[in-house]
């Protein structure tokens, strides 16, 4: 699973960073399109919640997902991770 | 299925302003309700006037959106017509309070089987930030320039007093223990009365010194005492400060209740 944030709801109130216990969320930089500053993920590999939550078959943490008040957060499914194919030319 | 199949998608995103605690109120009640497993069809949302009242509006089942103050009793006469439906009531607190006060109580006393769902923002959003009957003592608003010289409701402790099932009070910042709260009071057979206490950063926190969104919140998480933290520090005779307002789980009894699903 991944984490993303959708940038056609959110607006930029960083709630997000406040209640994350890993402080994946961090302030943004650059306002985007709409002219909101849209928060960054720092190291999203590290949400317990995108690693386990087909493990155990339900969400563990989820408290930025309860808190967004624009349910600007979600989890998406990922392709399963594939080593890098290298093509060789002789 | 999670609780934002629950959403009418095609509204989102929705007016509040950002940074606004009405959403998470909606996304902790919408996964209580979510739990239970109800249907949607025989769920109904209601609600009155207010920022926090625009909720049923963005909620994929039937919803009523009433006059103001008067949510709790459109909300019995739903349950009264047809019992088996379940009724989650959104209700801000100068729509509970100030102008729907009389239904409350009254509400309360006869027990009825709802769940209501009070987003306390302390003030009056949507006209303006007038004070409201929670506005606590020297806080600021359009109608209190000089700070409220008022003592402030206790929501809480009037539902007690006129005899809800389930009373509990939790805030914006505690969504997980909020959720739970909720799903307790959808189960109690009954009156429930849930308090949350949400920042509303474009008139009250503007206006009290609180710049950004998560001083409010902050505000709300270090100004939280538990019930049970209170008792014990009275026990101790320890002196517990004027600003702290008490959370958790604050009533539960069986009364004999109306309009119970047989």
């Amino acid at each position: 699973m991944k984490l993303t944030i959708d940038e056609t709801r959110c607006k930029g109130c960083n709630l997000c960073t406040k209640v994350c216990p890993y402080k994946i969320f961090v302030e943004g930089k650059k306002p985007n399109l709409r002219g909101i500053v849209v928060p960054d993920l720092d190291r999203p590999e590290r949400c317990a919640n995108c690693r386990l939550q087909r493990l155990y078959g339900r969400t563990l943490c989820g408290v930025c997902q309860l808190t967004c008040p624009d349910q600007a957060i979600h989890w998406e499914d990922e392709q399963p991770y594939e080593p890098m194919k290298v093509a060789i030319e002789y | 299925m999670t609780f934002e199949d629950w959403f009418r998608v095609d509204r989102l995103p929705h007016i509040y302003c950002a940074g606004c605690g009405n959403g998470t109120v909606i996304n902790c009640t919408l996964a209580a309700v979510d739990e239970m497993g109800w249907n949607k069809k025989e769920t109904v949302f209601v609600s009155g006037i207010g920022c926090s009242s625009r909720a049923p509006g963005y909620i994929m089942t039937d919803s009523l959106h009433t006059t103001h103050g008067r949510a709790l009793a459109f909300a019995t006469g739903v349950k009264l017509a047809n019992p088996a439906l379940n009724i989650v009531v959104f209700t801000g607190d100068g729509d509970l309070a100030a102008i729907g006060g009389n239904h409350f109580i009254h509400a309360c006393r006869r027990n009825i089987d709802i769940t209501v769902v009070c987003m306390n923002n302390q003030i009056y959003g949507m006209t303006g930030g007038q004070g409201s009957p929670t506005t606590p003592i020297g806080c600021l608003s359009t109608t209190t320039p000089y700070g409220s010289a008022e003592p402030a409701f206790d929501l809480c402790e009037l539902a007690i007093a006129a005899g809800a099932n389930y009373v509990a009070r939790w805030t914006s910042y505690h969504v997980k223990e909020f959720e739970r709260a909720v799903k307790a009071g959808l189960e109690t057979p009954g009156f429930s009365f849930i308090e949350a206490l949400v920042q509303c950063p474009t008139y009250f926190g503007r206006r009290n010194k609180f710049k950004e969104v998560t001083d409010q919140v902050e505000y709300l998480k270090t100004h939280a005492i538990l019930r049970a933290k209170r008792d014990r520090l009275i026990e101790k005779g320890e002196r517990i400060p004027d600003d702290m307002f008490i959370i958790g789980e604050l009533a539960r009894r069986n009364r004999p209740a109306m309009g119970v699903k047989l």
